[in-house]
């Protein structure tokens, strides 16, 4: 990963950029770890969960809010394969739906979350007195257990998607914030940076150019880890009544309400359970193969 | 590496199966916990034995007097006397502290006789005073009771006698038994800590030993209480919030007996040889669609009336409440003197009728609907109303609230635009619901409704001489009419309480107030 004075200080003409140099040496080890082993099952795994989202309005038989007349907490059949709920809702079309919410938690509100957090920890770690600032604040919110933050979150502004998705990316803004930091506290004091900053490079130049694209293949793991537990924060958001508001599906919401029928219709939960620990199980063996991957 | 990666994998395993065990675990769990706790004989009652009951919400103690939580109605039906009791059935006196009653011709005043041999747990002895004191507390304003009018329309004390008190009226009051049935006797030395929560002292079959807030309540024999000596050794409520966890610890033995079970619940329990489920006919209370009228489109009486019509109320009853209802346009049972079966049909469920009306209106925004969260019941029907107010062109959206912030908006008024709760009160005198409940008193209710008939209608049949008489039906009639007519809460359906218990809780009952009455209860074998 190090680059010498020489790489940067070198002509254009006469070999190719370092980043050139560190993309073409990064990219086939990550493409290459998601295309074996666990990486794969990871991708199948989730790419499966997230097919079925996106197609849940051409795969769904029903409306995920349609209360069909009579069909009260029926059980698995032709006409509804996975039942109907305690209003008369097809379970498999609000299951397909419902997965549409966490995917708009792990692929927006993750992202969201890292991307902010990536970018306070990496200008804020450049000069101590915003450093020592952003760090207490990292502190006092990782000092919050995620359920005691999205209770005390909920108070104010009521449940729903919204209060989720901001939970989410309370969380995961110190987490990505300190991980950055740790990277540019390591790659600054690189000799190419000081390269960098000897021959004029501002600062804002050197976390661009070199520190951040250094920093980022523990980011990356960071971020399949963190989707997977925002999988867990919705779940158990919705299923303590925090988290999207009825009649809108989630996964979580759907255990919920399995858990609350299961002396009646024990079948209610399955299919939301079995997406929960595809979705779950895909995005950590993912995570774990860019791991190896990374340390290879 | 090696190794960490083996870790990591049977993380993964394990996050991934932990779901599906959590719901193994809750339906096979069972514990021991309830085997060593009663005592007993093999035929009639037995002594001994604690009774377990888990409540869905925890007391409150500066609203202790409001009967809005479950637990508060435990501790309250345990720990204190009333002066008459009310059959389930009926509006029939029946002597408790007082042992008998004289009305004046002209209404304006009782004497009652009190019982001489009632101490308080505090070992004082209970005198006329002591109801004096009570009747204040309740005209107390601070205490939000929902009766305060009534108990601020008794003006005048007579304590001459330690075991008589003649109450003396501002006007007569057709509901002053509703206000004795319901008016706990408090001891005065002990109010500062009621107020904290810290002591209960009254003169009913238990003592209070203490509150552990969020967790429970325990409350030991009073072994000197005046009437038959109660069989239980004690009584501990515990505080579990959520109805599927009430259940769970009833299955697995950790509690004797629940009331916050939904109605999808008690009817699987009820199929259950190993559990008894308790229905109290005369225990009424009305779910009901408040609209608050300082919503502008609210304000609009055209789309309350699309409101009543589209709401498919056979459904909710049928569904939600498993047949354990009766849907209903006005909210008196068939024994109130105001119950009135033709007004029942008046707004049927016609989504046509709704939708015509809804299209004269022409575009509505979309309208708030608020209901308690956690709630299977509340819930269910919630989305039920919200799916039939869709159907004929009023978009919702659901607001669940957390219990105690839901009454307190209730209570103070700030709803801003539909909510879905469960009102009492309709199977007392009828003035009662009119002058005094939150969501109907004339004079402030929850909607911001304010008419000059109705309240007229309210004031006359509450100063009729009494709670049946050709004077105090009349009003009622108009009550209805004003009821019907303005539809600033729409009824959905009448219930009835029940309760799941093991079958070893004996002769338990339930109090008109919507107290369980633990006085003769035993644990058998």
């Amino acid at each position: 990963m190090s680059e010498s004075l020489i790489d940067v200080a070198a002509p254009e003409h006469a070999a190719p950029q370092p980043d050139e140099q560190f993309d073409q040496r990064r990219r086939p080890s990550i493409w290459s770890a998601l295309r074996r082993g666990k990486g794969l099952a990871g991708v199948l795994l989730v790419g499966a969960v997230v097919a079925l989202g996106l197609l849940a309005p051409l795969l769904a038989p029903h409306s995920p809010t349609e209360q069909i007349p009579g069909a009260n907490l029926v059980g698995p059949s032709g006409a509804h394969w996975l039942g109907t709920d305690e209003v008369n809702r097809d379970l498999l079309s609000r299951t397909l739906f419902g997965i549409r919410t966490d995917l708009v938690v792990v692929f927006l509100a993750v992202p969201i979350g890292a991307a902010i957090g990536i970018l306070v920890g990496l200008v804020s770690s450049w000069w101590t007195f915003t450093d020592v600032v952003a760090q207490r604040v990292f502190d006092l919110v990782l000092a919050f257990p995620t359920l005691i933050l999205a209770i005390a979150l909920t108070a104010f502004v009521g449940p729903g998607l919204r209060t989720v998705f901001f939970v989410i990316l309370a969380v995961e803004l110190p987490v990505f914030g300190r991980l950055t930091r740790t990277s540019v506290r390591t790659v600054r004091e690189m000799p190419y940076v000081e390269a960098a900053h000897v021959v004029g490079a501002g600062s804002w130049w050197q976390l661009r150019r070199h520190v951040l694209p250094n920093s980022m293949e523990p980011l990356l793991v960071q971020l399949a880890v963190s989707m997977s537990v925002a999988v867990f924060i919705e779940g158990a958001m919705s299923f303590l009544g925090l988290g999207v508001r009825p009649p809108a599906p989630s996964l979580g919401s759907l255990i919920r309400d399995g858990v609350r029928n299961m002396y009646d219709a024990p079948y209610f939960a399955v299919g939301p359970l079995a997406l929960v620990v595809a979705l779950v199980l895909g995005l950590l063996l993912v995570s774990q193969a860019l791991a190896e991957a990374r340390r290879a | 590496m090696r190794a960490s990666s083996r870790l990591t994998i049977t993380r993964s395993l394990a996050l991934a199966v932990a779901g599906a065990l959590t719901l193994g675990v809750l339906t096979a769990c069972s514990s021991a916990v309830g085997e060593a706790h009663r005592g007993g004989s093999e035929s009639g009652p037995s002594d001994g034995g604690l009774l377990r009951i888990g409540s869905t919400s925890d007391i409150v103690p500066a609203t202790i007097f409001t009967n809005s939580s479950d637990a508060t109605n435990t501790l309250i039906g345990a720990v204190y006397d009333s002066l008459i009791d009310y059959p389930l059935d009926s509006l029939e006196p029946q002597p408790r502290l007082a042992t008998s009653w004289e009305q004046a011709d002209d209404g304006l005043s009782l004497t009652l006789q009190l019982r001489d041999d009632v101490k308080f747990h505090s070992g004082r002895d209970f005198t006329s005073k002591d109801v004096e004191f009570s009747i204040k507390t309740w005209a107390d304003p601070t205490w939000t009771v929902q009766l305060q009018r009534t108990a601020a329309a008794i003006t005048g004390f007579d304590t001459t006698d330690p075991h008589a008190i003649t109450l003396t009226f501002d006007h007569p009051l057709s509901n002053v038994f509703d206000l004795l049935d319901m008016l706990p006797i408090i001891d005065s030395e002990s109010i500062d800590e009621l107020k904290q929560g810290k002591a209960y002292v009254g003169t009913g079959p238990f003592v209070f030993e203490s509150w552990t807030p969020s967790s429970k309540l325990e409350f030991t024999r009073n072994d000197d209480y005046w009437g038959d000596e109660p069989h239980l050794d004690g009584i501990e409520v515990d505080i579990v919030s959520d109805p599927q966890a009430q259940v769970s610890q009833l299955r697995s033995g950790q509690l004797d007996l629940i009331t916050g079970a939904s109605n999808r619940d008690l009817e699987t329990l009820g199929k259950d040889s190993k559990f008894s489920v308790t229905g109290f006919d005369g225990a009424a209370q009305q779910i009901y669609v408040g609209a608050d009228l300082t919503n502008p489109n609210l304000d609009d009486l055209e789309l309350r009336k699309a409101i009543a019509y589209a709401v498919d109320r056979e459904r909710i009853v049928d569904e939600v409440f498993r047949g354990v209802g009766t849907p209903i346009n006005l909210p008196w049972p068939d024994y109130s003197p105001a119950y009135d079966a033709a007004g029942n049909e008046t707004y049927p469920y016609d989504p046509d009728q709704a939708k015509g009306i809804v299209t004269k209106l022409g575009d509505l925004p979309t309208l708030p609907l608020a209901y308690p969260a956690g709630n299977a019941n509340y819930e269910q029907v919630a989305q039920i109303v919200q799916a039939n107010l869709e159907a004929v062109g009023i978009k919702t959206e659901l607001q669940p609230t957390e219990y105690s912030q839901f009454i307190k908006q209730l209570i103070g008024g700030t709803m801003g635009g539909l909510w879905i709760l469960q009102h009492a009160y309709a199977h007392y005198t009828p003035s009662t619901l009119a002058v005094s409940a939150y969501p109907f008193n004339a004079d402030k209710n929850a909607s911001h409704f304010e008419s000059a008939e109705y309240k007229r209608h309210a004031e006359a049949a509450w100063g009729a001489p009494s709670g049946d008489s050709p004077e105090a039906i009349e009003n009622y009639q108009a009550l209805n009419k004003d009821l019907l007519d303005n539809l600033f809460l729409i009824e959905l359906a009448l219930l009835h309480f029940q309760v799941a218990s093991t079958p070893d809780v004996q002769d338990f009952t339930m109090s008109k107030r919507g107290e369980l009455d633990f006085r003769a209860t035993y644990l058998a074998d």
